[in-house]
């Protein structure tokens, strides 16, 4: 009589197999088509001499591509503007989101400084762009405003490789401290009240506190914010776009910005383009697994529950 | 009492950082909202002025906006709607079913936080060759990448909340397993689907590279593609592109405020609750 009943068990357990794979489905097609496709056509023609520009090319050209970008020097130079962001912008980011949080918890007003620190997230960078062509021009911009009541003479800010890398940085900054202190801040919130009572009730200090208490609720919050801040700041493109346009020379222009350029605005060169991009797909792939590993991702989709 | 005044001077010291703060990160957000409503010649001045002295709507009738409002409208609504649907049964498979276990997940993760220009280089050879250049559907399909893998993780940390004892309970009743997805999961999670709706047509709507690359004109060109256009060159008209910088950046700021919470979900992956 068990056999029956297990036979039964296994035949409704391979239909409930069935309709999850029948939902899944689009999503799978999806990303099959949309990306993994492209991404397989991308391997082949970073092997190629792809330009659209110019017919009769698409030859099979071996690794010279690769090879190519270690003599580049504007291929160097996006290295080092990227990696700018990466060391500069991030942890001053991640220093202002979580002191921010800090700041504000308890103060009467919370919820309002909350909200209004949140915006300059939800604006899409193309519109910092707008804005700091008019902060930051030279005539007439408000940063050359403030800078005269201390007597600094005007800056062409857009001019010089450091002040331009400036810009560049401070708006990454303006716009992805937020995110930084959205997360950090919900790992603030979760800290136990009692915890934080009883802390109190044995005289603890302000920064006593924070590092016993607070700091390993927040710790793999951080940690969260953290990674996909830097795998997202490898994707810095709009506001260089809208103000620097990677110069002046090689100042400011990123990775994916000088990706852009190769392949798209000046020469329409594929082949190279494509393999600049699986450089940059590979860094951001090794990035993403580390996150996965971060996520925990059995706890949080509760894939254990029915281990 | 000392410490008492200490307390004080504290307190105040924190609003003063706090006061700081702020108004350096919405500075930028504050000129955009002043000078759309500045006439021209206050456009340039110095020195410059902090608010409108003579404030004008003018800057609003932007001359040949309205075909990339409507790309814009088109391109993100359709991405919303059909993102929310794919993510809602994705999620449903992989909440109730578990299917795929972390790998699957670990792989919508990573199609999350792709660099898009990878995408956009060998996109626009493939797309030359199908025609898909310059068109809504071009956008559309690209789009719904990034807003199904957002979408997916807002809904799954959302279905995991609805009781599996519903599931049960109908299935018990006699209820097929798509029954019950379309008479209990689906009512009970439509305040997710609205979340996943709006965000992802904000996210798309504020999205730029992919639609600057496979884009080349007005019959697709989105508003961000427009704004870009418009600050190349000597003159720059800074009112109306201030206003249509306005026009960009309100539905993104209202609606990413209003689903705060589903945003984190959707942004971490679900690891955090917010």
């Amino acid at each position: 009589m068990v056999p029956e009943k297990e036979l039964k068990e296994n035949l409704i357990r391979m239909h409930d197999r069935r309709i999850a794979l029948l939902f899944i489905l689009p999503a799978v097609v999806l990303f099959l088509v949309m990306a993994i496709y492209p991404f397989i056509y991308m391997i082949y023609t970073s092997f190629t001499n792809l330009n659209l520009s110019m017919s009769g090319t698409g030859q099979f050209i071996g690794l010279s591509n690769y090879f190519e970008i270690f003599h580049d020097p504007l291929a160097m130079g996006s290295i080092t503007f990227s990696t700018m962001v990466l060391l500069i912008a991030v942890p001053i980011e991640m220093a202002i989101g979580v002191l921010f949080g800090l700041l504000i918890r308890g103060l009467k007003g919370e919820r309002i400084f909350r909200l209004l620190f949140l915006i300059s997230m939800m604006i899409p960078g193309i519109v910092f762009g707008i804005s700091a062509q008019m902060i930051f021009n030279y005539l007439f911009g408000a940063a050359n405003y403030f800078l005269s009541f201390f007597g600094v003479p005007e800056i062409a800010w857009f001019g010089h490789a450091a002040t331009a890398q400036f810009v560049i940085l401070f708006l990454d900054i303006i716009q992805w401290t937020p995110f930084i202190f959205l997360i950090t801040y919900a790992g603030l919130l979760s800290v136990p009240q009692d915890l934080i009572d009883a802390a109190r009730v044995d005289g603890a200090s302000r920064w006593q506190l924070f590092i016993n208490v607070e700091l390993p609720t927040l710790k793999s919050f951080i940690y969260i914010a953290l990674i996909i801040r830097l795998i997202d700041a490898l994707k810095i493109f709009g506001k260089i776009y809208m103000t620097t346009w990677g110069g002046p020379g090689m100042a400011t222009s990123s990775w994916s910005f000088y990706i852009y350029k190769v392949g798209v605005s000046y020469g329409w060169d594929i082949g190279y383009a494509s393999a600049l991009a699986i450089i940059l797909l590979i860094v951001s792939a090794i990035l993403v697994n580390l996150l996965i590993k971060v996520l925990n991702l059995g706890e949080t989709l509760e894939l254990k529950r029915e281990g | 009492m000392n410490r008492k005044t200490t307390r004080i001077v504290l307190k105040v010291i924190r609003y003063a950082a706090v006061t700081l703060i702020l108004s350096v990160f919405l500075f930028p957000a504050y000129w955009i909202i002043i000078t759309a409503f500045k006439p021209m010649s206050e456009w340039n001045t110095w020195p410059p002025h902090f608010w409108p002295y003579h404030p004008t709507l003018v800057n609003f009738a932007v001359k040949g906006i309205l075909p990339f409002l409507r790309n814009s409208l088109v391109v993100s609504s359709s991405v919303a709607f059909i993102s929310a649907a794919i993510s809602l049964m994705a999620a449903y498979a992989i909440s109730r079913y578990k299917i795929g276990g972390t790998a699957l997940a670990g792989w919508f993760i990573s199609m999350r936080m792709l660099p898009p220009i990878t995408i956009a280089i060998p996109l626009y050879v493939i797309y030359v060759k199908v025609h898909l250049l310059n068109t809504w559907l071009g956008l559309i399909l690209v789009y719904l990448i990034p807003a199904v893998a957002f979408g997916i993780w807002v809904m799954i940390s959302f279905l995991n909340e609805v009781p599996r004892e519903l599931d049960e309970a109908a299935y018990v009743d006699g209820a097929t397993r798509i029954q019950t997805f379309r008479y209990v999961i689906f009512p009970l999670s439509i305040s997710g689907v609205a979340a996943v709706i709006v965000l992802s047509f904000v996210q798309t709507w504020s999205a730029f590279l992919l639609a600057t690359v496979l884009t080349s004109d007005s019959a697709a060109q989105t508003l961000p593609v427009y704004l870009g256009r418009f600050v190349t060159g000597y003159n720059i008209e800074w009112g109306p592109l201030a206003a249509a910088g306005l026009i960009t950046m309100l539905p993104p700021i209202a609606i990413g405020l209003i689903f705060q919470r589903y945003l984190i979900r959707g942004l971490t992956f679900g690891a955090v609750k917010g």
